[in-house]
């Protein structure tokens, strides 16, 4: 149902005023934790545990962000996104860990390493199309993190093998708050990059390949370049997620430095707001995320759900993980953005719609 | 040299598990167009049927085979019926989404039911074996090569020999042809699905004698299938039998690398699939489609 042009604008306008106020709350909130604003009272009080679930959150944002531009605006299924967000961590994590550097300066080579890795293994794999393309770069996810933590020099593990690698804490007054607005400013790097990649050449380029890349490349479009950059642009973005995470939580190894389920949660991320948009990956993040958060208990508001015990609780959230993801890949295939954004409604004959284009 | 042999011996033996896992995966790939994330999940119910026949009952495992295969072909057959058919015509990034939400849910059902213990099964003869000229064979690995290669040789017969496969090769070939001429599709599609995850079972029976089982432990196993399928060459039964015998000897000779052990197994198998992918994308047997 495609909305009248008036009430489509009135939709888009309460959508950008209610997201401004969320998105604004979100960014003050954790500054009331302050001791100045703790003794004057100031309400919206946020505590420190905000900071984890929010810093998190944005984490999020920035990989969901970067997975569409390979993903959404280029048409490449990437599978194994996780392996960048590793690399810049590990990255981070040496210079700091084994050649002391100061956390500022070893930040940008995180970006820097992921890119010119994923530069390097996309000239091969972006020559491979569809499930090919998926798999490829699935076992590129998983043989990094395994190399990561198994390579020895002299009977010595590298990067810390199996116990990890500790960094030292970094010595800034407000750690929680430095770190979150760090995260933050990788989102907004993010963002700015998305909607200017969507007004570029390179963009229309990229969105040329996703459409029909033999056309694209009579029109003079040189695929490869294009899709390694984009795979590039993906990965720095990606890394330097990483890097922040690495110095943030101290200490890295390989279950959260490449757990494989962040590949399907930063896909499913993007799809849940609407893939090849500014904006739409960004707020499947924060949904997405919050309710994995809510699910796993960890939020401070929170419900206990019938007939479950306290240990069954994490297992029976994934079940519902699940269900969701093949409720949302099924009923809502083109992201709820859509709904947002006022170009459709909600409805059953929505739904009835997307069923019936997809189905058997 | 005797060492050589013993290499060669038991990377076949171990490649039987990979055939029985490469089977149902390629199927359902090649026929289906889906690379089904949920394999390994399947995989490991039938470990757990297995299993529970075998503690509760006593079954010898080989003969709970059969148990496996068609439960699975039941549990497959749903799926697809009720769920996959919904997005065949959606993009391919849809089909691994819902697949891999399958599989989240499959094995966290395991984990509510059976817990994350270990589980293992154990019959009498597990543990020994036979020697030839100081080559040593297991009982159990030899038995489940040749239960999957049974496997793989009635799945060939029956995608080439009854109506329902030549129904499954038409809908390979072209599937609005194959609609035209009368097949049902969604019926077609739901059985092709149901004999990759009985495939599936069998495959999950034969891994729980050789390897104690967890709610979790199909995962690797998902990717392996991957691995074996590719290297085989997709679209033929008898290509991915060569795959998982490959495969299973390239492991073999990766752990006996000095200094690497079992931890590089995952990233030489894939090491080798992106080698295979970009220099002969039809695998080793396979013909250009």
């Amino acid at each position: 149902m495609i909305a009248t042009a008036d009430s489509q604008r009135r939709w888009r306008r309460l959508f950008l005023i209610v997201g401004a106020i969320v998105a604004a709350y979100a960014l003050l909130a954790p500054l009331t934790s302050l001791d100045a604003a703790q003794s004057a009272n100031v309400p919206l009080l946020a505590d420190k545990f905000w900071f984890r679930i929010a810093t998190y959150v944005v984490m999020f944002v920035v990989m969901a962000t970067a997975w569409n531009i390979i993903g959404g605006i280029t048409g490449y299924a990437a599978f194994g996104n996780v392996a960048f967000f590793g690399i810049g961590a590990y990255t981070t994590g040496m210079l700091i860990a084994k050649a002391k550097w100061p956390f500022l300066v070893a930040l940008p080579l995180a970006p820097i390493l992921a890119a010119l890795f994923a530069a390097l293994v996309g000239l091969p794999l972006l020559r491979l199309r569809g499930h090919y393309f998926a798999v490829a770069s699935l076992g590129v996810g998983v043989a990094v993190g395994e190399l990561v933590q198994n390579i020895d020099y002299n009977g010595q593990p590298v990067f810390g093998g199996a116990s990890g690698l500790f960094l030292p804490i970094y010595a800034v007054g407000h750690r929680g708050l430095f770190f979150f607005y760090l995260m933050c400013g990788a989102a907004a790097i993010a963002i700015a990059v998305t909607w200017w990649v969507l007004r570029s050449r390179f963009g229309y380029g990229l969105i040329a390949i996703r459409e029909n890349e033999e056309a694209a490349a009579v029109l003079g479009v040189n695929t490869t370049a294009y899709k390694v950059g984009a795979f590039a642009l993906a990965a720095a973005l990606t890394g330097l997620a990483g890097g922040i995470f690495s110095q943030w939580n101290v200490f890295i190894n390989q279950d959260n430095a490449f757990p494989i389920e962040y590949n399907v949660q930063m896909i499913l991320m993007a799809l849940l707001g609407g893939t090849g948009t500014v904006f739409g990956p960004a707020a499947g993040a924060v949904l997405l995320q919050l309710l994995i958060q809510f699910l796993g208990g960890s939020l401070p508001i929170s419900i206990d759900l019938p007939f479950v015990s306290t240990e069954a609780r994490p297992i029976v959230a994934q079940v519902i993980l699940g269900l969701l993801l093949v409720v949302v890949v099924i009923f809502v295939p083109r992201g709820v953005i859509d709904f947002f954004g006022g170009r459709t409604r909600l409805s059953l004959s929505y739904l009835r719609r997307s069923l019936r284009d997809t189905s058997l | 040299m005797a060492a050589f042999v013993q290499l060669v011996i038991l990377g076949l033996l171990a490649g039987g598990v990979y055939v029985a896992v490469g089977v149902g995966f390629g199927l359902v790939w090649g026929v289906l167009n889906i690379v089904n994330l949920a394999h390994g999940a399947l995989v490991i119910v039938g470990g757990y049927i297995t299993w529970q026949l075998f503690t509760a009952f006593g079954l010898d495992p080989f003969l709970t085979l059969p148990v496996d295969a068609v439960a699975l072909f039941v549990l497959g057959y749903a799926l697809q019926r009720g769920v996959i058919n919904r997005i065949i015509r959606a993009p391919l990034l849809f089909t691994f989404l819902l697949t891999f939400g399958l599989n989240l849910v499959i094995v966290n059902i395991l984990l509510l039911i059976f817990g994350s213990d270990f589980r293992s099964v154990t019959p009498t003869y597990s543990g020994q074996g036979f020697e030839i000229g100081g080559i040593v064979v297991p009982y159990v690995r030899l038995t489940s090569l040749g239960a999957a290669i049974l496997l793989s040789a009635g799945l060939a017969f029956l995608l080439s020999r009854t109506r329902i496969g030549l129904a499954i090769h038409a809908i390979a070939a072209d599937r609005d042809a194959a609609q035209l001429v009368g097949i049902d599709l969604r019926h077609a599609y739901a059985v092709t699905y149901g004999l990759g995850a009985a495939c599936a079972g069998v495959a999950g029976g034969l891994i729980a004698m050789i390897q104690a089982i967890t709610p979790t432990a199909g995962e690797p196993y998902t990717l392996q299938a991957f691995v074996v399928v590719i290297l085989g060459g997709l679209g033929r039964v008898s290509a991915t039998v060569v795959g998982g015998l490959a495969f299973g000897l390239v492991e073999a000779f990766g752990q006996s690398i000095p200094g690497s052990g079992s931890v590089f197994a995952n990233a030489i198998a894939f090491g080798l699939m992106v080698l295979v992918l970009v220099t002969r994308p039809q695998g080793l047997m396979g013909r250009l489609r």
